[in-house]
């Protein structure tokens, strides 16, 4: 089987690509790509959001039988060293993560917000971020998504 | 000064502080040059700092980062003394040695004195001897721990002498090398250089500084900082925000198999008869090992598997007759009510160990006025780290190597060479990333388990991970507690005597049986941990027995962020309130005649007051319809918070609005971390305030996932502002210090609110 990764097409080892395999399980243990992470299974923590052609979807409960034909982006290509995403500048100036484990899925969660939503309101930032962090790094998270949004032109 | 005096209350952090070996001799927690291991190019300077071949400064880092940032703030220590950019230190993990022991937490959690004694700087006779004692036991156990908010207590001193001292050995190099006077050499971001024009980086003096004297060492007076109170970017962000930091579940060593775990359910229950044909049959699925206990742990089962979701299916196939422990099936509702019955008697009759006593409550109580007396209940809590519990290990040619995010190393590897059978030196230990601690990776159950599974499968690398289901069904949970509170009022309403009375199970005891044998004594010692927060309150109360009646209920329990105080704080600072409004006192008030003695924490109060906009401090400001202000104030891990928090009912549920930290944490190393870390408390502590509970039912944790152990959320989180006293004292714990008073002050806020009193955890109208 095949799905199509950060703008490459991935080939899985038939022996384990059961089409319910969840497509986080995919992603980081046949593909190595650990950026995305395990936080509850059954996506309510949003720990393993990742863009599905562009919509924010939590992985865990995604079976890789419904990939195909679409496009996943994982937190490894939001943006790169030289250049980052407008949220990466944000989260690095307003000082977000504190252990780090769950800002992967926020930053998936609010870079799909912003690409579809330029101005997002509190509310609809609220709406579009349920996601669990157990450091609390929540009340930093609206001033830098907006402080991100204000730099999408 | 004294070595003691130096280390253990750093009462030299205020000036100038001159070092001499005589003072701190290299085997007390410098190290030598020998300390380290070193790779081609580099130097070690001592046992904390080598320098790379570019003239970088590269740092033994003994504790672990899950979030309260230890990376950072220990890095900035030792880039302030060398000079250089913090971003130009580079850490590595510290070695298995007792060097890297923390000695504060052991000094702060094993003799019982009341914070009255131990001061810094007028200590009295018996604490400084019983300090002194356990510091001594503690640099001889070395045990490496990150907890008890202690990473920039234990290192302050330690840490800025290891740079001083490299630096010192390098500028000793660079004068003998170019016959300059030392005071003529100037030191900027790793260059040395003399106005003759000669110059070079650490790294070209490096191997010449390693065999040079430090002679008299001198840290940087306060007034010569230049990083120290101020807030660079933690060394972690990018990492953080780009997916590649790397926590124990993202370790991936060539040849990587994963396990998941199916424990008893019933907790300290053990499996009947078992059937793993089905699981076998499953594709994907390798085996199926049988986990007896490790460090604490139910039994359990592991399925190796290809991915851990063809392990998990595996897992989920396995036909177990599980069996109830032998004891009994495990209740927390019958828990409570046995706890309160203990508690009750204790109560009446003296019983308990009293932590704290003073003044003669017996003759002063019959003088009172009128009494208040109330009971106060707190369940049991997961932790519910966002990374799942999980540690990776290879067993192959007799050695062993384990990569695990824990916060403790010395432990983790312990417990791997026994499930090994084999020698602690054989054991390579890699620290990761923590996704969230909280208390929990001080456990190492996880760690044996895997180095079990890893005998199985051939001498391949194995990934344990725990479900989040079997996470908060097998925790170490906080203890359940049960406190009585009675006051007698003088006529002036304020408090003459106090007597508190509580029961729960000891943590320590426990931990030290399951997580570290070898010193686990044959009859529990009193458990500082249960009483903290309640015998060691600053309310000029002239009478007091406080107690603990220390139980053993059978529930695995553990530290949980803030541990006694994160109940004790919510009884205290709650049943206060209650008083402040027996005597028609404003609560702040109230408090603040009780702390006469007290100025640093009256100070706290005040400013959490002010900024709150409290009526009757600063500028008052009203507060909207159906709102209300709670306040809350308390002490632990030698730093004061306060707390006003501003509420409403949305719903028939409590909502909260606004939170108003203020904060005397001695010397601010990052006030960047500790902003971030009292608004992560606020949430963490709202959380468990709100929705945390674990029920026990038959032996079973009721609570499964989120949608039953619910945490706050970005739409419920409040406003958080956090405002820091002025301090030269040496500096306090941060990372735990903000979960206590939030609880209180939320109950205080309903019954401003509501007028109804909320004794129970978690708060429900």
């Amino acid at each position: 089987m095949e799905i199509f990764v950060n703008g490459a097409a991935r080939q899985l080892p038939d022996a384990l690509a059961d089409p319910g395999l969840p497509l986080l399980w995919a992603l980081r243990d046949l593909l190595g790509l650990t950026g995305t992470k395990f936080g509850c299974g059954i996506a309510a923590c949003g720990a393993c959001t990742v863009h599905v052609d562009g919509a924010a979807v939590r992985s865990c409960t995604l079976p890789i039988g419904k990939l195909e034909g679409r496009r996943v982006v994982t937190i490894e290509a939001l943006g790169s060293a030289d250049k980052p995403h407008p949220l990466q500048r944000a989260w690095a100036e307003h000082q977000v993560p504190q252990c780090g484990y769950c800002q992967s899925g926020i930053l998936m969660a609010a870079a799909a917000l912003l690409a579809r939503t330029r101005r997002p309101s509190d509310a609809e930032i609220d709406a579009a971020i349920d996601n669990v962090c157990r450091c609390g790094t929540v009340p930093r998270l609206r001033a830098a998504i907006r402080a991100a949004a204000a730099t999408v032109s | 000064m004294n070595r003691r005096a130096l280390l253990l209350s750093g009462a030299g952090a205020a000036g100038a502080v001159v070092v001499g070996w005589a003072l701190l001799p290299p085997r007390e927690r410098l190290g030598g040059v020998d300390a380290l291991p070193v790779a081609a190019g580099e130097v070690a300077l001592n046992g904390w700092i080598k320098i790379a071949a570019d003239g970088a400064v590269m740092l033994a880092m003994h504790r672990s980062e899950m979030g309260q940032g230890p990376h950072t703030a220990l890095a900035m220590l030792v880039a302030e003394e060398l000079d250089v950019a913090l971003a130009s230190v580079r850490l590595f993990d510290a070695p298995a040695d007792r060097l890297y022991g923390n000695v504060a937490t052991m000094v702060a959690s094993v003799p019982y004195f009341h914070p009255r004694e131990t001061e810094p700087g007028s200590e009295t006779a018996p604490a400084r001897a019983g300090q002194w004692v356990v510091a001594k036991i503690a640099r001889e156990l070395g045990i490496n721990l990150t907890g008890g908010s202690s990473s920039v207590v234990d290192s302050w001193e330690v840490l800025r002498v290891a740079a001083a001292t490299a630096r010192a050995r390098l500028l000793g190099a660079a004068s003998i090398a170019w016959k300059q006077p030392l005071h003529e050499l100037v030191v900027a971001n790793a260059v040395i250089s003399h106005p003759s024009g000669r110059s070079a980086h650490y790294g070209e003096l490096a191997k010449m500084a390693a065999a040079t004297p430090s002679g008299e060492v001198r840290i940087k007076r306060r007034e010569q900082w230049k990083l120290i109170g101020t807030s660079p970017p933690r060394v972690d962000v990018v990492a953080k925000s780009n997916g590649s930091a790397v926590f124990g579940i993202d370790v991936r060593p060539p040849g990587l198999v994963f396990a998941a775990i199916r424990h008893c359910p019933m907790l300290g229950g053990r499996p009947g008869a078992v059937d793993v044909a089905p699981a076998l049959a499953l594709p994907g699925v390798d085996r199926v090992v049988r986990l007896g206990s490790y460090g604490g742990s139910t039994a359990a089962f592991a399925v190796v598997g290809k991915t851990w979701w063809h392990a998990e299916r595996g897992a989920a196939a396995l036909a177990v007759d599980w069996q109830q422990r032998p004891a009994g099936a495990l209740d927390s509702a019958a828990i409570l009510a046995a706890l309160e019955q203990r508690a009750r008697a204790a109560h009446g009759d003296d019983g308990g160990f009293a932590f704290h006593s003073r003044g003669d409550i017996a003759a002063a109580d019959a003088r009172a006025s009128r009494h208040v007396e109330q009971v106060y209940r707190a369940p049991y809590l997961a932790h519910a780290t966002m990374e799942p519990i999980n540690c990776t290990a290879r067993v192959a040619g007799g050695k062993v190597e384990v990569w695990a995010p824990t916060q403790v190393p010395g432990l983790a590897r312990a417990i791997a060479a026994e499930a090994a059978g084999v020698a602690v030196d054989a054991v390579t230990l890699h620290t990761t990333y923590l996704g969230g601690g909280f208390g929990r990776r001080l456990d190492v159950d996880v760690v044996g388990q895997a180095v079990r599974v890893a005998l199985e499968t051939g001498g391949r690398p194995v990934q344990l991970v725990w479900s989040r289901e079997e996470d908060l069904g097998h925790d170490f949970y906080r203890p359940a507690g049960v406190t009585i509170l009675r006051a007698g009022l003088g006529a002036d309403g304020l408090p003459t005597t106090l007597r508190i009375t509580s029961a729960g199970d000891a943590i320590t005891p426990r931990w030290m049986e399951r997580a570290l044998p070898t010193l686990a004594g044959p009859v529990d010692t009193p458990d500082k941990t249960a009483s903290e927060g309640l015998f060691d309150q600053l309310y000029g109360v002239p009478h007091q027995r406080i107690a603990h009646v220390a139980t053993q209920m059978g529930v695995p329990v553990g530290y949980w962020r803030a541990v006694g105080h994160s109940h004790n704080a919510f009884f205290s600072e709650s049943f206060f309130d209650e008083l402040a409004h027996a005597a028609g006192r404003d609560p702040v008030d109230y408090r603040l005649a009780l702390l006469k003695d007290a100025p640093r924490h009256a100070a706290v109060l005040r400013l959490a007051a002010e900024r709150a906009g409290w009526p009757g401090f600063g500028l008052s400001r009203p507060l909207g319809p159906g709102r209300a202000r709670g306040v809350a104030l308390h002490e632990s891990y030698g730093s004061i918070v306060a707390q006003v928090v501003e509420a409403s009912i949305v719903a028939g549920k409590p909502r909260v609005h606004r939170v108003v930290c203020a904060a005397d944490v001695g010397t601010v190393v990052h006030p960047g971390i500790v902003a971030q870390q009292l608004e992560g408390a606020v949430i963490f502590a709202l959380s468990a305030a709100l929705y945390g509970r674990i029920d026990i039912e038959r032996g079973v944790v009721r609570q499964t996932n989120f949608p039953t152990y619910p945490v706050v959320r970005l739409a419920e989180s409040p406003t958080i502002e956090t405002h820091l006293v002025d301090s030269t004292r040496p500096p306090g714990g941060v990372g735990e210090i903000g979960v206590p008073p939030l609880a209180p002050a939320l109950a205080n806020a309903l019954f401003a609110l509501t007028g109804k009193r909320l004794r129970d955890l978690p708060l429900a109208l």
